[in-house]
């Protein structure tokens, strides 16, 4: 178990007052609050602060860390002295509002005794608190999205054995995915999330939808967008092309003199969903040729000559 | 289907997934936080989507101090954040699909300028 030295985490002085503290945590808490900050570490920061503040707003705990605190430094493994009895200052109920979210080390120090015992909750005059939601995220295929698809997912739940130390449980479920689900939708799969404590329901299990970037199609609403590469002269010209789709090849008509970001419609092709049946739209690119020879070179000066085209027009305009 | 945007929840059920009591509830949506059917708290009926707002404006209401208008203002600034960072994504990678090989090829260009300017 690491030391978790406090000050350090608020970025407080040893010496700091409640109301320095306060401000440092309100800050934190304000840049890592999970639901605000899209940083990695987020959650974990978040309770970090949280913990921390918990400890040094409080006269009692933070006098008790302040002892502790001689014994460790930051990051650095950390056994509690020899003799070193956790306060009595931490009731079980704290104990039960803070289950899984306080760190072993905070535990060591104020008490884990009773900390997430489901026996200790039961006796206690049918102290019942329901399991805790889980939400992960659930990647799926563009493809996938088109009509219902049934997924396995596997998810760790959160488990506190009778010392109420955590571990956790490794759990897969089946999962049956409507079509058209959306990036950020959310599933709920009630009573699939953490066990509750004594009688207390599970908590339930939601499953956020993020669409794995697709190689080829990009999403914009419940449209889709192909960008089809084409050659100077297919552009000119005009031709037909087999192109891909999410559900299969189709035939796609280029007219001739087409544009570099030029958008054509095919109707129907684009995501399914309930608010109605997105399009495909082919967005044309037009790429050179990689390698050249005298003979091409020539066939461009020709070409120069005979469409006597400034694509800068714009510039010389006075 | 019909699961993730009907509207199946009841003031009572949404107590129950949120673990809220109802007059926090009452709150979130007196503030417009969220948007049941129904015109009175009998007949209010939520989904999925508002459970998870719920949550998300107790959540900071609760762990940041904000009071009901501020948590309000909040999440919809908090909305408008990550719809614009979706967006951002998109384009970004719409903006690769036609510049990412070009990159090379404009620093070989300045190099050769400065070469350019080298000689003179």
């Amino acid at each position: 178990m690491d030391f978790k030295d406090y000050y350090k985490i608020l970025g407080v002085e040893t010496t700091a007052d409640k109301k320095a503290i306060k401000t440092a945590y309100r800050k934190l808490a304000r840049k890592f609050h999970p639901d605000v900050s899209d940083h990695h570490e987020a959650e974990d920061k978040f309770k970090e602060v949280t913990e921390a503040y918990e400890v040094l707003k409080n006269p009692e705990k933070r006098a008790e860390f302040d002892d502790i605190r001689q014994y460790g430094r930051h990051g650095e493994q950390f056994e509690a002295p020899p003799g070193w009895r956790p306060s009595q200052g931490f009731s079980d109920r704290d104990a039960a509002q803070h289950q899984g979210n306080m760190s072993d080390f905070f535990s060591s120090i104020f008490g884990a005794e009773g900390h997430g015992s489901h026996e200790g909750y039961e006796n206690q005059q049918g102290f019942n608190r329901r399991g805790q939601d889980i939400e992960t995220d659930l990647p799926i295929l563009l493809e996938e999205t088109l009509g219902d698809s049934t997924k396995t997912i596997a998810y760790k739940l959160p488990h506190y054995d009778l010392k109420g130390l955590s571990n956790e449980i490794n759990k897969t479920l089946n999962v049956k995915i409507p079509g058209g689900v959306r990036e950020g939708e959310r599933i709920r799969l009630k009573g699939q999330g953490a066990p509750g404590i004594g009688s207390g329901v599970s908590g339930d299990l939601y499953l956020r939808i993020r669409l794995i970037p697709h190689p080829l199609f990009d999403v914009e609403g419940h449209n889709l967008i192909l960008t089809v590469p084409l050659s100077p002269w297919e552009a000119a010209l005009g031709l037909k092309i087999t192109m891909p789709t999410l559900s299969g090849k189709i035939q796609l008509s280029i007219p001739a003199n087409s544009q570099t970001g030029q958008r054509l419609r095919i109707k129907g092709k684009g995501l399914n969903r309930k608010d109605g049946q997105g399009d495909l739209y082919a967005v044309l690119k037009v790429v050179m040729p990689t390698s050249t020879n005298d003979t091409i070179k020539e066939h461009w000066e020709q070409l120069k000559t005979a469409a006597a085209f400034d694509p800068r027009e714009e510039w010389s305009k006075p | 289907m019909a699961t993730l945007t009907a509207f199946q929840f009841r003031l009572e059920d949404l107590c129950h997934a949120t673990a809220l009591p109802a007059d926090i509830i009452i709150e979130i949506v007196e503030q417009g936080i969220v948007d049941p059917i129904g015109d009175a708290p009998d007949n209010w009926a939520f989904n999925t989507q508002m459970i998870t707002i719920t949550k998300k404006a107790f959540r900071l209401h609760n762990d940041l101090e904000i009071d009901w208008p501020g948590t309000a203002l909040a999440i919809s600034l908090i909305d408008e954040l990550e719809l614009l960072r979706a967006k951002n994504l998109q384009l970004q990678r719409r903006l690769d699909r036609f510049s990412q090989e070009n990159s090379e090829a404009i620093t070989q260009e300045k190099q050769q300028t400065i070469r350019g300017d080298d000689d003179e």
